[in-house]
């Protein structure tokens, strides 16, 4: 009987494997609305464009994503500078629903856009890590790839955590997003920070993306469920917490995975939305969000 | 003051009437049809989303509902138009429970929470099959069975004028004044008196009745439909889109917004092909950046009129919490 | 028989006790100021008694009823009408427009809403101005605004809070010699100001002293003023002496 204690045990392990990965995806959306209280709708598609550059270096010149995934970080920085920069800070002033309107624009433009040049299929890519299994007794076992997707994103989760408490960066973007009046007033070079906290935000999507091609099917649209799910992680994760949307992340990739193990895959999604409903209502500030601002 | 729009409006969903006299094939009506259904769909959003101020991303459910509810109560043997009535009921309903909840949120929040219950609905078809047929489908009775095309255009052009009228008349009335006054700000409506909570559910009800209605005329249409289809998001998001850049908490935008973006969506289809999407995925930027009141709050701004519908820009992040109270930040009572 | 009865309310927001056992009462016709310096607590009181916060002990009455636990919207319904601190009107609509919104709480019709509106913007001197855009108006005229859509809900009890902050002198002086005419049409006063004595002085029947969210002094202006407490919580202790 203590076999399904193993069953359960191997499906929260996947779990939070996966969940790390989700992680980082929400800390990056965390960060940015965070800062900027921009709900940004083209996250999936930084995801899906750090995917096809990892992809494209990959079928190029045979490099591993799990060394390559820095260059997909970098494209995407720049990417999320430039659309702050150049889209986003021209319509500050605007209502909110404008700032969501122009990245669900971007977006459409950048999927489709992908679309165009790499074409709707299905695409997959083969390392030799993808067959290594690591034993723990007989019972659980872990697929490589994703023990190493695990510890970089452990990694890039505390440094990411480090950089927003440590450096004068993330201090600075902290006081923005707590008084975006009083931050300039402190010398504060508002548009900078928050051009560079989108640029992060954007890069941590690309690495993560960078990160799943291996064991997830690459094709235009694959951004859209990360979308949602890091929408699910911030308002989890309480008001852009970084730490708090990390949480998250692992606590939906078990809840996800245990979903899937006993009542099936089609309903995981679906647990997603209703955690995302219950603490809205209950606890709107977030499971791990204090009652302050 | 708002008397130029409904004029050109009533004129021309008058004129539209006749289109099909004009119009020999099926297909361009079809098109048309679409343009008046998103018209009015989007007419139906505007009361939450452009008076009320309220942003929401979830109406595919009450669209989805309303088309699943024409289909599912058909099924049970009820005759279509007899079931298109019960599929609205239960869009109401619907919207009543989402509401109730949602409501107590602002801004993002808001949006987001409208966003997972669509999302739950959608997931909900799809993974019960033995209710709703689940992504095989379910099989929708048509409700007009001569000359079809023609009889769903014009119930298009009607239920757009119907939503026209309702919006116009909203707008002059208290309550119109009291959905306006709670997008503009909350906690002065409250001051004086206006029962917010109230309010916005009920502008609610009245925009899911109507959007349930397109729903199940949409279904109708295509005699068949699946849980991606009408509870997707992307209906949500075209909905909204259509007016917002036409114009969210303008008479005349929705409809002006529809007739652009649909006819633009049609032409990029042909013209463009593969990278329709792109396109328009262009244009929403463009018009953002350079019309971020929407195609009519521009027009009228730059006319000098002074417009008391167009958004308001919200003061930059949300709920940057006042004094005392910072546990409210994303709460609302 | 008081109008407004508050009972030994309090409040406290995580660790900061913001009220302190309060009471006073409000006779009808009657204009009260309650004073006192910056964070003394004087608008979560106002908050309190319009149900925006809801008192952790204590019990508020209204005409009579309780209303220690209502909504904001409920408190207007019932009568009691405020302003707030800092000023809120309804930029994309005219002047008339905005007072309007606090007419209709009493009526659905339009032409009744507008009739109203303009009879509390006649009273304001405000007239001249009544078509035109909120959007834009200086700082006197949007603090009369508040005002006016607060009168157009036809209150038994306003709270003005800091209603004159900011306005040059004479302005100030001018808008208080309106509000004294307030309770001519049944509408007793409360008021929070905090350093324009010169307003709390000519204008107020009685005057209530807060520091630090307790009520340390209470009577007719001219006698609270020169109270020992009340120059302390101002000035500190060491201008005690000045009281006597």
């Amino acid at each position: 009987m203590i076999n399904w204690l193993y069953i359960a045990l191997q499906a929260i392990i996947n779990g939070l494997l996966t969940g790390a990965l989700y992680a980082i995806i929400g800390m990056g959306m965390a960060l940015i609305f965070g800062v900027m209280r921009i709900v940004n709708f083209a996250h999936g598609a930084f995801l899906m464009m750090g995917m096809y550059a990892t992809y494209v270096v990959f079928q190029a010149t045979g490099i591993s994503p799990y060394y390559q995934f820095p260059l997909a970080g970098a494209l995407l920085f720049l990417v999320g500078y430039a659309t702050y920069m150049g889209l986003l800070r021209p319509i500050r002033g605007q209502v909110d629903f404008m700032v969501i309107l122009l990245t669900m624009g971007l977006a459409l433009i950048l999927v489709d856009g992908a679309q165009l040049v790499f074409g709707a299929d299905y695409h997959q890519i083969n390392i030799p890590l993808l067959s290594k299994n690591i034993h723990i007794g007989p019972q659980i076992s872990i697929n490589a790839p994703w023990l190493v997707a695990f510890a970089i994103a452990a990694v890039l989760a505390c440094a990411l955590y480090w950089v927003v408490t440590q450096t004068m960066f993330g201090r600075a973007a902290r006081a923005i997003a707590q008084n975006p009046y009083a931050a300039p007033l402190m010398g504060i070079n508002v548009n900078r920070v928050q051009a560079v906290s989108f640029g992060i935000g954007s890069a941590a999507a690309g690495i993560a993306g960078s990160l799943l091609l291996p064991v997830f099917y690459l094709f235009p649209e694959v951004g859209n469920q990360f979308k949602l799910k890091s929408f699910v992680m911030v308002v989890l994760g309480g008001m852009g917490s970084i730490q708090g949307a990390a949480i998250a992340g692992l606590v939906l990739g078990v809840v996800e995975s245990l979903t899937s193990l006993y009542w099936g895959n089609e309903w995981a999604l679906a647990v997603d939305f209703v955690l995302f409903i219950l603490v809205l209502s209950l606890k709107p500030s977030g499971i791990f969000g204090s009652q302050r601002a | 003051m708002k008397n130029w729009q409904a004029l050109v409006a009533a004129v021309f969903l008058f004129a539209a009437l006749f289109v099909p006299l004009l119009v020999p094939t099926d297909y361009i009506l079809q098109i048309l049809f679409r343009v008046f259904l998103f018209a009015a769909l989007g007419l139906a959003w505007n009361l939450v989303g452009g008076y009320a101020g309220q942003l929401s991303l979830g109406h595919a459910a009450y669209f989805g509902v309303g088309a699943y509810g024409l289909a599912l109560f058909s099924k049970l043997g009820i005759s279509p138009w007899i079931s298109v009535f019960f599929g609205i009921v239960l869009a109401v309903i619907c919207a009543a429970m989402i509401g109730t909840i949602s409501f107590r949120l602002r801004g993002p929040y808001f949006a987001l929470c409208t966003i997972a219950f669509a999302e739950v609905l959608r997931l909900v078809a799809k993974n019960l099959p033995n209710v709703t047929g689940g992504d095989v489908g379910a099989q929708v009775p048509a409700l007009f069975t001569h000359s079809a095309t023609r009889s769903f255009y014009w119930a298009g052009v009607l239920l757009t004028a119907f939503a026209f009228a309702l919006t116009a008349w909203i707008e002059r009335s208290r309550f119109g004044y009291y959905l306006m006054a709670i997008r503009e700000d909350q906690d002065t409506a409250l001051s004086v008196g206006v029962n917010a909570a109230r309010c916005k559910l009920w502008a609610l009800l009245i925009s899911a009745a109507i959007t349930g209605f397109g729903g199940a005329l949409y279904a109708s249409m295509f005699l068949f439909i699946v849980p991606d289809q009408v509870l997707a998001m992307d209906i949500s998001t075209e909905i909204a889109i259509v007016a917002m850049l036409g114009g969210a908490g303008t008479l005349l935008g929705p409809l002006l917004g529809s007739v652009i973006l649909e006819s633009s969506a049609e032409i990029f289809k042909t013209v463009f092909k593969e990278a329709h999407l792109l396109i328009y995925g262009v244009l929403i930027v463009v018009v953002v950046l350079f019309m971020p009141e929407g195609v009519v709050g521009t027009l009228t701004s730059k006319l000098g009129r002074f417009k008391k519908a167009p958004l308001a820009p919200f003061a930059a992040p949300a709920p940057v919490a006042a004094q005392e109270e910072t546990s409210r930040a994303a709460l609302n009572e | 028989m008081s109008l407004l009865e508050v009972k030994g309310i309090s409040k406290r927001f995580g660790g900061l006790k913001a009220i302190n056992d309060v009471s006073f009462a409000v006779k009808p016709g009657e204009v009260t100021f309650i004073v006192g310096p910056n964070g003394a607590g004087k608008t979560t009181l106002f908050n309190l008694i319009t149900g925006v916060f809801h008192p952790d002990s204590g019990s508020i009455h209204f005409a009579g009823r309780d209303i220690s636990h209502l909504t904001p919207n409920e408190a207007a319904q019932i009568g009691i009408g405020r302003t707030f601190q800092i000023v809120k009107p309804l930029r994309n609509l005219t002047v008339l427009e905005n007072v309007m919104l606090g007419a209709f709480l009493r009526t659905s019709s339009r032409a009744k809403a507008e009739q109203e509106a303009t009879k509390v913007l006649r009273f304001l001197e405000m007239e001249k101005i009544m078509h035109l855009p909120a959007r834009g108006m200086g700082l006197p005229v949007l603090k009369r605004l508040e005002i006016a859509r607060a009168l157009a809900t036809q209150p038994k009890l306003i709270l003005l809070d800091e209603v004159v902050a900011g306005l040059p002198t004479s302005e100030a002086i001018k808008l208080a010699m309106l509000l004294k005419r307030l309770p001519e049409w049944g509408i007793s006063t409360i008021g929070g100001i905090e350093h324009v004595m010169q307003v709390v002085m000519r204008v107020a029947d009685r005057v209530i002293v807060l520091d630090h969210g307790t009520l340390i002094a209470e009577g007719e202006p001219k006698d609270v003023v020169h109270r020992p407490e009340v120059i302390e919580a101002y000035l500190g202790s060491k201008y005690k002496e000045i009281a006597l």
